[in-house]
Order: C-alpha cells, then sequence, then structure tokens
C-alpha cells in the first residue's frame, strides 16, 4: 500500500519496485553504506559478510522455487555444490577465468534443477519433497564415486583465486565489491522475473496449480521454470562460495545446509525477496554468534563438552523452523507490512 | 554359487523387511493425521536411547525396562501432539513437513544434549547367534525383526481397514475439515498416532540395533527406510512389505555383485534411483490412494 496522496498515473509507475523519494533516498544510503563497508569493519566482519551475500544468493533461488512457485525444495545444498563444483572444474581443468567459470556453474546447476523440475511436473506436495531428498544423496553419491582425478573425491578440490586482468581476488576484502555487485545484480533480476508474467505463473500455479491450468497456464512447464530458476541462482551462489572458500567437498553441502536455508526463507516469510535477504542475515548473524560464544560457554561451565556448539545448533534451528511455523508462519515480512500499513493509516484504523 | 545368491536375496528381504518395519512410522503416522513424519529416524534413536537408559544404565530387567521404555515414548509422542500438531489441524503441506524436519533437527540436538555423543553398546535383547537353514545363515535380529514387520503390518492394515475406529482415522488423513464436519476429533486421531508411532520406535530400535552400537548417527536409518514409504505409496501399509522386500532384495544384490566391480558403495543410493524411476511412472506409489483434485 503506497502512502497517503502517491497516485500511480502510468503503468510503469504502477509496476515500480521504489515508489517514493523517501525510499529511493533510503536506498541510496543503504548502497552507500554497502559500498563503505569493507573499510569500516574488521576482516572477520568482512568475511561473514562476504558469506551472507553468498547465501542469499541461494536463498533467493530458494525463495523463487518454494516461496514463489510453491514446489517444495529440500535439495537446494545439492544444486549450490553443483555449481560450485562445476566453477571449480572449469577453473581448474580447463584454466578459464572466473566470469566464464562462475556462469558455468550456474547453468549446470539450473540443467540439474530442470531434471528435477520434470519429476516435477508429476509429483507433488510431500512426494516432491521427497524425491529432491533424492537429489540430496545422489549428488553426495556421484562426487564420491566418480574417478577422484574428475571431482577430487573425499579430498575435495582447491582453487586458485579469481583474477580480473590485473586484480587479484584473494582477500575477503577484495572479494566484498565483487560479491556485492553479483548479490544486487541476482536480486534485481528475481525481482524483475517475478513481476513478470513467469513470476505472475508461479504465484498462480503455488495459490492452486489446478485452477492455473484451467486459466491456461502451462503448469509442468511453470514448475520445470520454478526448479530451473531456483537452481541456477544455487549453482551461482555455489560458484561464488568456491571462489571465497578456494576449496570445495561434498560436506559443505549437506541436507542440513538445505534446511538452513529453508529456515532462513521462513524466519524472512516465503514469498518475499527483502523476506530472503533479511532472513538469510539474521540466521547468519545468529550461527555466527553461536561459533564464537561456544567455545567461550565452555571455558564457563567446564561439564560442558566441546559438541555444545554442534548441539546448540541443532536445537535453535529446531527451535527457528518451528517456532515460526506455529507462532508466525507469514515470517518477519509480514509483521513489518503490518507496521507500514498501520503507520501509514495512522491515525485511523483502516 | 546358486547358494550365495540366495543367501544374499534372503538377507536382503530380511533387511528390507527391516526397512519397511521403520517406513510403518512414517504410514501410521500419516494414516491417522496426514502429517509425514520426517523425524522417524530421530524418534526411533530416541526410542533406542530409553531403552538403553532404562536396561543398560539403570540394571532393570529387560522386561520391565522395555515397558518403561515405551511408556516414556508413548509420553513424548502425545507431548509433540500437544505442542506442536494440535495447532497445525488444516495448515499446508509445506508446513506440516517443515515441523516434522524442525522437530528432526531438535531432538537430534536434544539427544545430543542428553547423551552426548558417545557410542553405546545396546543390550542385546534378541539372541546374538545367527540362524543357520541348510546352507543359509541369517541374523537372528533380522529373522525377528522379519516376523514383528509381518505380525504389526496386519494388525495395524486390519486396524486401519476393518476396525470402526481406523476407518475414522483414514478420514482424517484424507482431510481434517471433511473429518471434523463427520464428527470426528482429528485431535485423538492425531494423539493416537504419534503414540503409535512411539511404540513403533522403541519396538523397531531393539529389532535394529540389538547387540550392536548406538550413537545419535542410528537415526539414518529413517532416511534408508524412505524410498520403501515412497514405493508402496503413503497410505498402504500391506504394501510396505511388498515394497520393502523389493528394495531389500535390489540392495542386497547391489551390495553383492555391482559394488565390488565400480569399488563404491552404490547399494546406498539405488534404493533411491529406484524410487525417482518409479514415482515418475506411477507417482502415487504402487498402492497409494489417487486423489481426484477439484478445484
Amino acid at each position: 500500500m503506497d502512502p497517503s496522496g502517491i497516485f500511480s498515473t502510468s503503468y510503469a509507475r504502477d509496476s515500480a519496485l521504489v515508489r517514493t523519494r523517501a525510499q529511493w533516498l533510503a536506498l541510496a544510503l543503504f548502497g552507500a553504506a554497502l559500498l563503505l563497508y569493507p573499510w569500516l569493519a574488521s576482516p572477520r566482519l568482512v568475511a561473514v559478510a562476504n558469506l551472507m551475500l553468498v547465501t542469499s544468493i541461494v536463498v533467493v533461488g530458494l525463495q523463487i522455487t518454494t516461496g514463489y512457485a510453491g514446489q517444495i525444495n529440500l535439495g537446494q545444498a545439492a544444486f549450490m555444490g553443483v555449481g560450485a563444483y562445476g566453477a571449480s572444474v572449469v577453473e581448474v581443468k580447463f584454466g578459464l577465468p572466473f566470469w566464464v567459470a562462475v556462469p558455468v556453474g550456474g547453468v549446470l546447476a539450473a540443467l540439474a534443477g530442470w531434471a528435477f523440475g520434470l519429476t516435477a511436473a508429476r509429483i507433488k506436495g510431500f512426494y516432491l519433497a521427497l524425491t529432491t531428498i533424492a537429489a540430496q544423496f545422489l549428488f553426495v553419491f556421484v562426487v564420491l564415486n566418480l574417478p577422484s582425478s574428475w571431482l577430487g573425491g573425499v579430498n575435495g578440490f582447491s582453487l586458485q583465486p579469481a583474477r580480473l586482468g590485473s586484480l587479484v581476488f584473494d582477500s575477503d576484502r577484495a572479494l566484498y565489491h565483487l560479491f556485492l555487485f553479483s548479490t544486487a545484480v541476482m536480486v534485481f533480476g528475481a525481482f524483475g522475473i517475478l513481476r513478470s508474467r513467469h513470476g505472475r505463473a508461479f504465484v498462480a500455479v503455488r495459490d492452486d496449480d489446478v485452477a492455473a491450468g484451467m486459466m491456461g497456464i502451462d503448469v509442468p512447464g511453470t514448475k520445470a521454470r520454478a526448479f530451473v530458476l531456483g537452481a541456477f541462482y544455487a549453482g551461482i551462489g555455489g560458484a561464488l562460495w568456491a571462489y571465497q572458500i578456494r576449496f570445495v567437498s561434498v560436506d559443505q553441502f549437506t541436507l542440513f545446509n538445505s534446511i538452513w536455508f529453508i529456515a532462513m526463507m521462513i524466519v524472512g516469510g516465503l514469498g518475499s525477496i527483502v523476506g530472503a535477504l533479511i532472513g538469510t542475515v539474521l540466521i547468519r548473524i545468529v550461527q555466527e554468534g553461536i561459533t564464537t560464544l561456544g567455545p567461550d560457554l565452555i571455558e564457563f561451565i567446564p561439564t560442558l563438552s566441546s559438541d555444545i556448539v554442534f548441539a546448540s545448533m541443532n536445537v535453535f534451528l529446531g527451535l527457528v523452523i518451528t517456532g515460526f511455523l506455529l507462532l508466525e508462519p507469514k515470517g518477519l515480512m509480514h509483521r513489518w507490512n503490518i507496521f507500514k500499513a498501520t503507520y501509514r493509516l495512522w491515525p485511523f484504523p483502516h | 554359487m546358486i547358494i550365495e545368491f540366495f543367501n544374499y536375496a534372503l538377507n536382503g528381504a530380511l533387511l528390507g523387511l527391516l526397512y519397511s518395519l521403520v517406513a510403518m512410522g512414517f504410514v501410521v503416522i500419516y494414516r491417522a493425521s496426514k502429517v509425514f513424519n520426517m523425524a522417524v529416524g530421530e524418534m526411533l534413536v530416541v526410542g533406542a536411547f530409553l531403552v538403553w537408559w532404562a536396561v543398560q544404565s539403570r540394571g532393570m530387567h529387560p522386561a520391565v525396562g522395555i515397558g518403561v521404555a515405551l511408556a516414556i515414548s508413548v509420553l513424548i509422542g502425545l507431548a509433540i501432539e500437544r505442542l506442536l500438531f494440535r495447532r497445525l489441524i488444516g495448515e499446508s503441506v509445506f508446513s506440516m513437513i517443515m515441523v516434522t524436519i524442525g522437530l528432526l533437527i531438535l531432538m537430534r540436538g536434544l539427544v545430543l544434549l542428553i547423551w552426548g555423543p558417545q557410542e553405546r553398546q545396546f543390550p542385546a535383547i534378541i539372541p546374538l547367534a545367527p540362524l543357520i537353514l541348510g546352507d543359509l545363515i541369517v541374523p537372528r535380529s533380522l529373522a525377528a525383526g522379519g516376523i514383528i514387520a509381518v505380525v504389526c503390518a496386519a494388525g495395524l492394515h486390519w486396524f486401519f481397514n476393518r476396525s470402526r475406529a481406523g476407518l475414522a482415522m483414514s478420514a482424517v488423513a484424507e482431510d481434517h475439515q471433511i473429518a471434523l464436519a463427520m464428527g470426528i476429533s482429528v485431535r485423538r486421531s492425531i494423539a493416537f498416532a504419534w503414540a503409535l508411532g512411539g511404540v513403533l520406535s522403541v519396538i523397531t530400535s531393539m529389532v535394529y540395533l540389538s547387540g550392536k552400537s548406538l550413537t545419535f548417527l542410528s537415526s539414518e536409518i529413517g532416511f534408508a527406510a524412505l524410498p520403501v514409504a515412497l514405493l508402496a505409496g503413503l497410505e498402504s501399509i500391506g504394501g510396505l512389505l511388498l515394497a520393502g522386500i523389493i528394495v531389500g532384495v535390489v540392495q542386497g544384490l547391489t551390495a553383492a555383485y555391482i559394488d565390488p566391480l565400480i569399488g563404491g558403495n552404490a547399494a546406498a543410493v539405488v534404493p533411491y534411483v529406484f524410487m525417482l524411476v518409479v514415482l515418475i511412472v506411477r507417482p502415487t506409489g504402487m498402492f497409494g490412494w489417487k486423489r481426484i483434485e477439484r478445484v
């Protein structure tokens, strides 16, 4: 809902993402803060921010598949893994630069997503959720069982830092602006897709696929497209991740990671791109908090063993998922939207 | 050669029946509440730790200890219904499935906090010496598991398809709102489902872990049993036995004949590939209900 006195006089204005001058100003300030961030924060915090940027690309992809098109995907980490491995192979075996390797990783992940999108065309609900778990197991199996000269097997794979001309992206501070730019492009792209015909088809299929089919929407095609897009985002995120960590192995892309991504989406709110970003940032902050505080806590209470970090991560993740679904199933963005509507209408109740 | 083949096939089939016993945990809860319980593996581990705690740690007589474990397990099942699923009646598939995944992770964390990650020796409730039938060698726990699986399947099949209470629960599995309109208590049905799930998890854990070591990672069998439940179709209890035997035999023969050829662990992934193929051809599994959808 727009504030009082703002009227759209053309279709372009009506579908605009940024609607008021105050919003332009806020966006500009936020962008400037993001650009200046690496000079203001410590190297550790820059590394955390990089991780958040990469993760938010993956979660935005999940938001497209699950939040908008309603296709449950428990295998997002596997698609991310396909992107990471794809980019590493292109870089290490063929020696291509990173600006080729990253899109190739995305396209390979999109192909994997397409294969599972085809099953989604016939299967739905529980059965679909479970076949995407199969994607997770198949990914691990394939990587571990191909000859280790291809994908590194159990030992994983090391990469060279990304290069662009004379620029070498070998530190978190150097990578930050590259990641920020990529995330901005991907997020803007997601907004664009979701405002288009395809985005409306996603929402129609999510709300009722039988009714959507009767209105002339190509339901199997739409489901397949949702998976392809979501997996493409995961692949790009995975490829960038590979360049940040400069090491890939299968245990970075487990079912557990997929569940974390879903938790991030639930916390932010299903069906909201901004929600995906907010959820990612909040959950990552808590994860960092637990990992940093864990060892201190063990020193403080010596009866706790060193597994307390892993155990409390589990308890936290379980509580977040069940708590949000029971108490605030629409996520934090829903709360924020209610608040925004209230202050725009104040002092009137509605 | 041929004896060896039969030995692999028979052991595979019995392992498959153990999977179908685990998968019964999925189907029983689904048939009475329309909730697909992803936390079956974790419930099994909790049941196993309860038996271990009562029999091994507290030193109770096995019969008493198992009784205590069953009682606590039922209480946990009822608590899960009261705290989580009572509020979710009529919610979307996504919420239901994600809450059970949240429950899975939560239970794993709590098991780690309470009992820690150490390996524990699970009491040998079923004797360890293998059964020898002519040339065939069968572990006694698997043989007992096969018999228990068949008995449980027969009993539950009768309950859900013939008895009045079971048919009322089947109505809940079809549609919460319509069941409510017919005067069926959805709450009581879901509570019963989770209590039954608790009982099954204790029984299964004794068959699966008898005499083996127990850690929080024993829950992996929950995911290994997934293909069995999907292959049978989520609504069919009798079909689980057939699906379990198919998956078990395929897996057993893959482990015996294909794994040495490729030098990898294909047996772990074959059930999933098999399941994907079946689901693409028949999306509701072999014996699942075909739902007719209206706008």
